[in-house]
C-alpha cells in the first residue's frame, strides 16, 4: 500500500498523466452537449427548392417528406444540389406538378428517392386508404452520438494503456528500472503496482466520462462496471507490454499509436460493415476490445439484454493476456 | 549560405529517414489505399426494403423492391431493422407496419414509399446535373480527408520528433556557437518535410484517384497540401522548441488530433451546419482542400494573402523561438 503511495506521488507530479486522465471526460461533456437535433438532420431526405416557385401546398407536402431549404437563385441550387457533402434533391415545378434533379453521386436511398419523387407526388392524395402503424421505439434515433460516445469510452478505457507505458518507459529512461533491481521489490509486486496504476486511472476517467454521457437504467450498472473494468485491466496490461518492448518514448508513441488504430478501427468497422451473425463478425472478437465495444454499443442503444458473451470473452482475453506476459517475463528472467 | 543549406537539408534527410516516422507513413500510406479502395468505394445506402405479408395472394405483381415473407411474424422481425417497411394484407383493410425511426419525415417518406411499391407504380429518372459518379466522389472525399488528417496531424507529430532528438543529442546548444544563419536551420527543416508532404500527396492521390483523375486534380491539390504542410510544420517547430519534452508534446498532438481535426471532419463531411465553425482556422484549410480535390474553384484570393501572413507570422515566431532558446541553452 506504501508503494501504491509513492507510484500515485509519482503521477501526480506528472501533469501530461493527469491530463491523459482528463482528456476523455471533456471529450464525453463535448459530445453529450452535440445537439441531437444537428446530428439528426443529416439522416433525414433534404430537398433544395427555389423561391417563389413550388405552391404553398407542394411544398408542405415536401416538408412532409424532408428537410426543405429554398434558395434564391437557380446557380445557387445547382451548387447546393451538387455540393459533395450533401445529399440534397433538387425539386422544381413542372406544370401541375414536379420535376427532380440530382447531382449523380448520392446514395442508392437518394438516387431512387429522387427518380421517383414526381410520381410519388401524382399519387399523393391517396393516403387514408390504409391503415398505417408505427411502432414507437423508446430510444430516439441518435445513432451517431451513440456511437461517438462509445468511441471515447473505448477511448477512455485505452488510456490507462498509454499511461502505464508512458510511465514505465520513463522509468527505463531515468534509470529507475535499474534502481528497482537492488531493491528489495519483487518482479510480481512491480507488476501488480503498475497494473494497479493504468487500471485505476482508467476505470475512474471511463465511469465519469460514462456518467456524464450515458443514460443508465438501475440493471445496466452492474453490466456496465464489470465491463469497464475488464477493459480497462487489459489495457493496463497492453501499456506493460509496450513499456516492455519498447526502448525509447518515441518508439513507445509509434507502438501506441499503432496499438490504438488496432484496438479503436476493427470494432468500429465490424459494428457498422458486417452482419453480426456471420463468421468474420464473430472474428473480431479475437480483439478484446471489440467485445467491449459491441456490449457497450448494445447499452447505449438502449438494449435490455444483459451482454453476458462479451463480458466472458473480455475475461478469457484478460486471463489469456496475463498469462502470456507472465510466461514471457518469467522466460527473459532466466 | 546554399552550401550550409545544402548541408543541413542532407542532415535532415538522413534524420528523417532514420526515425522510425518513414515506415509509419508508408504503413498509413497502404492502410488509407486500402481503406479507400476496398471499404469506402463500396459504401451505399439502399433504398427502403419493403417486405409484403400476402397469405390469400391477392398481389399478382411483385415489383424489385419487395420481398415476400410467410408470416406476420417474419413480417415483424424484418422491420425490426427501424429502417424496413411491412405491408400486411391478411385483413381486408391494407396496414402498413413499420417501426418508428425517430424522424417523423422519414417515417411519412417510408409509408409512401411502401404505397408506391405496392400500386406498382414508380418510374422516372431525374436529371443529372453533377459531374461525378458515386464512388468517385466518394474517393474524392475520403483522400481529401485521410490527406487532412495526415499532414496535420502526423505531420506535425514527425517533425516534432526529429527536433527532440535533436536537443536530445545537444544539437541546438552547438548550433548556438556555429555560424549557420537561425533562418536556414528552420528552413532546412521545412523544406525536408513540406518535400515528404507533397511526396505523400502525390501517390495517395494517384493510388486512390487513379492516374487520370488524379493528375487532373494533383496541380490544385499540391498548392494546397503545401500550405497546410508549412503552416502545420511551423506549428510543430514552435511547440517543439517550447515545450521541454517529447511526452507534453504528445499530449498536445492528442488534443490536436481530436479538437481540432474532428469537428472539420464532421463539418466537411456531413453537412451539418454549425455557425461557429467559420472561425476555426483549420476549417478553411480543408474546405480549400477538399475544393481542390473536386475541381471547384471557390477559393478567394483573400485565403491565400491570409495563408501567407500566417506562414511568415509563423516562420517569424519560430525564429524568435529558436533565439531564444538558443540563448537560453547558452
Amino acid at each position: 500500500m506504501k508503494r501504491l503511495k509513492y507510484q500515485l506521488k509519482n503521477i501526480r507530479r506528472d501533469k501530461m498523466c493527469v491530463l491523459t486522465f482528463l482528456l476523455p471526460i471533456i471529450v464525453g461533456i463535448a459530445v453529450s452537449l452535440l445537439s441531437g437535433v444537428s446530428l439528426q438532420t443529416m439522416s433525414e431526405t433534404s430537398f433544395g427548392i427555389l423561391k417563389n416557385d413550388l405552391s404553398s401546398e407542394t411544398a408542405a407536402w415536401l416538408k412532409s417528406n424532408g428537410c426543405v431549404t429554398e434558395y434564391e437563385t437557380i446557380a445557387d441550387l445547382h451548387q447546393a444540389v451538387n455540393n459533395p457533402s450533401t445529399q440534397m434533391i433538387g425539386v422544381l415545378r413542372a406544370g401541375r406538378g414536379i420535376r427532380s434533379f440530382r447531382s449523380g453521386d448520392e446514395l442508392e436511398v437518394n438516387r431512387v428517392i429522387a427518380d421517383t419523387l414526381p410520381w410519388l407526388y401524382e399519387s399523393r392524395g391517396e393516403e387514408h386508404m390504409y391503415k398505417n402503424t408505427v411502432v414507437p421505439v423508446s430510444s430516439g434515433n441518435d445513432g451517431l452520438k451513440s456511437l461517438l460516445i462509445v468511441i471515447t469510452l473505448v477511448t477512455a478505457m485505452f488510456m490507462g494503456c498509454t499511461f502505464n507505458a508512458m510511465n514505465i518507459i520513463t522509468e527505463k529512461e531515468d534509470g529507475v528500472t535499474f534502481i528497482n533491481r537492488i531493491l528489495p521489490m519483487t518482479a510480481r509486486s512491480y507488476l501488480i503496482q503498475k497494473i494497479l496504476l493504468g487500471f485505476i486511472g482508467g476505470i475512474l476517467s471511463t465511469i465519469l466520462t460514462a456518467l456524464i454521457c450515458m443514460k443508465l437504467t438501475l440493471s445496466q450498472v452492474v453490466p456496465l462496471i464489470l465491463i469497464i473494468i475488464l477493459s480497462a485491466f487489459i489495457s493496463a496490461l497492453a501499456g506493460l507490454y509496450i513499456g516492455h518492448f519498447s526502448e525509447g518514448l518515441m518508439i513507445g508513441i509509434v507502438y501506441i499509436k499503432i496499438i490504438m488504430i488496432l484496438f479503436l478501427a476493427p470494432p468500429i468497422f465490424f459494428y457498422l460493415m458486417v452482419p453480426g451473425h456471420s463468421v468474420l463478425f464473430q472474428f473480431s472478437y479475437l480483439l478484446p476490445s471489440s467485445a467491449a465495444f459491441y456490449g457497450l454499443m448494445n447499452m447505449a442503444n438502449g438494449s435490455a439484454i444483459v451482454p453476458g458473451k462479451d463480458i466472458v470473452i473480455l475475461a478469457a482475453h484478460c486471463i489469456v493476456w496475463l498469462l502470456l506476459y507472465l510466461f514471457l517475463f518469467r522466460r527473459q528472467k532466466e | 549560405m546554399w552550401k550550409k543549406l545544402s548541408h543541413l537539408l542532407k542532415k535532415d534527410f538522413r534524420l528523417m529517414l532514420s526515425s522510425k516516422f518513414v515506415i509509419l507513413a508508408l504503413a498509413s500510406l497502404v492502410l488509407y489505399s486500402c481503406y479507400i479502395n476496398f471499404v469506402y468505394v463500396n459504401l451505399d445506402q439502399e433504398i427502403y426494403p419493403v417486405y409484403l405479408y400476402d397469405p390469400q395472394a391477392k398481389q399478382t405483381a411483385l415489383s424489385d423492391y419487395m420481398t415476400r415473407v410467410d408470416t406476420r411474424d417474419a413480417l415483424e422481425s424484418a422491420c425490426a431493422d427501424r429502417y424496413s417497411v411491412g405491408i400486411d394484407l391478411a385483413s381486408d383493410q391494407p396496414e402498413f407496419y413499420m417501426l418508428a425511426s425517430g424522424i417523423d419525415t422519414m417515417d411519412h417518406y417510408r409509408t409512401i414509399w411502401a404505397k408506391a411499391v405496392l400500386n406498382g407504380n414508380i418510374k422516372g429518372q431525374a436529371e443529372m446535373i453533377g459531374t461525378n459518379s458515386r464512388s468517385m466522389k466518394n474517393r474524392r472525399e475520403i483522400t481529401a480527408e485521410f490527406l487532412f488528417f495526415e499532414l496535420s496531424a502526423v505531420g506535425f507529430l514527425g517533425l516534432a520528433s526529429m527536433l527532440f532528438k535533436e536537443k536530445q543529442m545537444g544539437v541546438i546548444r552547438v548550433h548556438g556557437i556555429l555560424p549557420v544563419n537561425k533562418a536556414v536551420f528552420i528552413l532546412s527543416k521545412l523544406l525536408v518535410f513540406l518535400l515528404s508532404d507533397l511526396v505523400f500527396t502525390v501517390f495517395l492521390t494517384a493510388l486512390n484517384l487513379g492516374l487520370r483523375h488524379g493528375i487532373a486534380v494533383l496541380p490544385a491539390v499540391l498548392i494546397q497540401a503545401g500550405i497546410l504542410s508549412l503552416i502545420m510544420a511551423l506549428t510543430g517547430f514552435f511547440f517543439a522548441i517550447r515545450l521541454p519534452d517529447f511526452k507534453q508534446f504528445s499530449l498536445l498532438y492528442l488534443v490536436i488530433a481530436i479538437f481540432v481535426t474532428t469537428p472539420v471532419f464532421l463539418a466537411g463531411q456531413t453537412g451539418v451546419s454549425w455557425d461557429w465553425i467559420v472561425y476555426h482556422p483549420m476549417y478553411h484549410l480543408f474546405a480549400a482542400l477538399k475544393a481542390a480535390y473536386f475541381s471547384v474553384s471557390t477559393v478567394k484570393t483573400s485565403y491565400y494573402v491570409t495563408c501567407l501572413g500566417m506562414v511568415i507570422l509563423l516562420f517569424l515566431i519560430a525564429h524568435q523561438t529558436l533565439t531564444r532558446e538558443m540563448s537560453r541553452e547558452g
